[in-house]
């Protein structure tokens, strides 16, 4: 694969869908046709250097394929926070960790709510505003910082990495994501999402231990967490500290497709102990000191929400140990495909 | 500091003036039918340079405005995507011209 093959993903991967393949073929030819006439000119094949140079002059494959862009929504308090460029990024981050946080509220509220506890229209309204006030808050402090590196160093971006494609300017310690569609390779706004998606969730793991109503909204009057939950705390940021560093090394060497596979087993194996030990608990919710002395009336609740808990760890368990299976056949399948894509005469390099 | 953000002023108005003026040279440029990178080369021999990153988002636009017409088809071995005038591009062009004309001629008296 071309350095102009390489621009032309990074571009692509960041256009409307439906709009892709057509401006895709014509920025191909609009970039040829300068290479040509330059070779022309020259009178030789550009050097990488050369190629290098012209594919730089297009600017950050990013905001190239922001301009073709319809959609010039912003987030902007006074100022603009968020511009057009990250907007759609920023908005897919928020979904993802607003809907898993709500799904969860949902699934307290209705297991409360069938185990004959009263809930009321405010009680959830001001649980939900609080998640969304959270997570609405982190989500956009972190793209803030990244818009604001974006507009102060639009060009900090580089092709040169020999097996990887676009790349971090390493010397330069940051960079912005630039997203790639190449299979052996790992695309950074993947990376991207993974480190903001995972920071946040240590923020909100790190409150949920500490002020429960976070999670259990106005039940955590009468509910508190069972000591498992605190007993696993650390292993789980254990690992979503690992999911972290290893989405950072894959940020700089995206190429490294078989450590983020590898890594990504071990993590999964120990996801799958921790559901392990949740699920030999057996009591994940008990009732609060409070109503200690009341377990009678609030028994049934502690009763419904254990049931529904349970219920979503086997389910977890499961579907994880399925995917876990999923991952380690890839792993073990990896070199072969590789192998007999490299046959066909497509680069198949792997840096680690 | 002053002069600096009198620069990043001047820069500001400036690209707000050539904005307004590209869609004309684009429309007029594509009386003949062409394809992107001749458009651009154009263009820039004119003195109206525009990167690529301004000037196709705005072909697909004028495009699906219907004042331009576009197909792909081969030349020299490679396929390419001409532009041409529609007629409703036409009728807008002459109506454009016949305003900048009218906003030229009320600024030169004015200067």
């Amino acid at each position: 694969m071309d350095l102009v093959d390489r621009y032309l993903r990074a571009v692509g991967k960041a256009l409307p869908e439906a709009q892709r393949e057509d401006i895709i073929r014509e920025l191909s030819e609009d970039i040829r046709s300068e290479m040509e006439e330059r070779e022309e000119g020259l009178g030789r094949p550009l050097t990488e250097a050369e190629q290098q140079s012209v594919l730089k002059q297009r600017g950050n494959p990013l905001l190239l394929a922001a301009s073709y862009r319809q959609d010039r929504r912003s987030v902007a308090f006074g100022k603009q926070l968020i511009g057009p460029v990250l907007f759609p990024f920023y908005v897919k981050v928020l979904s993802f960790n607003l809907g898993l946080t709500f799904t969860i509220i949902a699934v307290i509220f209705i297991a409360l709510g069938l185990s004959g506890q009263k809930i009321g229209f405010h009680d959830i309204v001001s649980t939900c505003l609080l998640q969304l006030f959270i997570q609405l808050g982190a989500v956009t402090l972190i793209f803030s910082l990244l818009e604001r590196h974006l507009t102060k160093n639009p060009d900090r971006w580089d092709l040169s990495g020999v097996r990887s494609g676009l790349r971090f300017d390493v010397k330069m310690q940051t960079n912005i994501s630039l997203p790639l569609e190449r299979p052996q390779q790992i695309s950074r706004f993947e990376s991207v999402s993974i480190i903001i998606a995972s920071a946040v969730a240590l923020i909100w793991m790190t409150g949920v231990q500490n002020y429960p109503f976070l999670i259990l909204g106005p039940a955590a009057a009468f509910l508190k967490l069972a000591p498992i939950w605190y007993q696993v705390y650390f292993p789980i940021v254990l690992l979503t500290v690992a999911e972290i560093v290893r989405a950072t090394i894959n940020l700089v060497r995206p190429d490294w497709t078989r450590f983020r596979a590898m890594v990504g087993v071990i993590v999964h194996s120990g996801g799958l102990a921790i559901v392990y030990f949740l699920v030999k608990a057996g009591s994940w919710v008990m009732a609060a000191d409070s109503v200690a002395g009341h377990g009678g009336e609030y028994g049934r609740a502690v009763e419904t929400v254990n049931q529904w808990v349970r219920a979503g760890l086997l389910i977890t368990a499961v579907s994880s140990a399925v995917m876990l299976v999923v991952r380690v056949a890839r792993l073990i399948r990896g070199p072969r495909s590789r192998v007999a894509s490299s046959s066909v005469g497509a680069p198949a390099k792997e840096g680690n | 500091m002053a002069g600096t953000n009198n620069h990043e002023l001047f820069e500001n108005l400036r690209l707000e003036l050539r904005r307004g003026s590209l869609v004309l040279a684009v429309l007029t440029a594509l009386r003949e039918e062409r394809y992107g990178y001749t458009l651009r080369k154009t263009l820039e021999e004119r003195g109206m340079a525009i990167d690529e990153g301004t000037l196709y988002p705005l072909l697909r636009r004028l495009e699906s405005q219907g004042l331009l017409l576009s197909e792909w088809r081969e030349e020299e071995k490679r396929n390419k995507r001409f532009y041409r005038l529609s007629a409703d591009g036409k009728v807008m062009l002459k109506q454009l011209l016949a305003e900048w004309q009218s906003i030229n001629s009320s600024l030169n008296g004015m200067l």
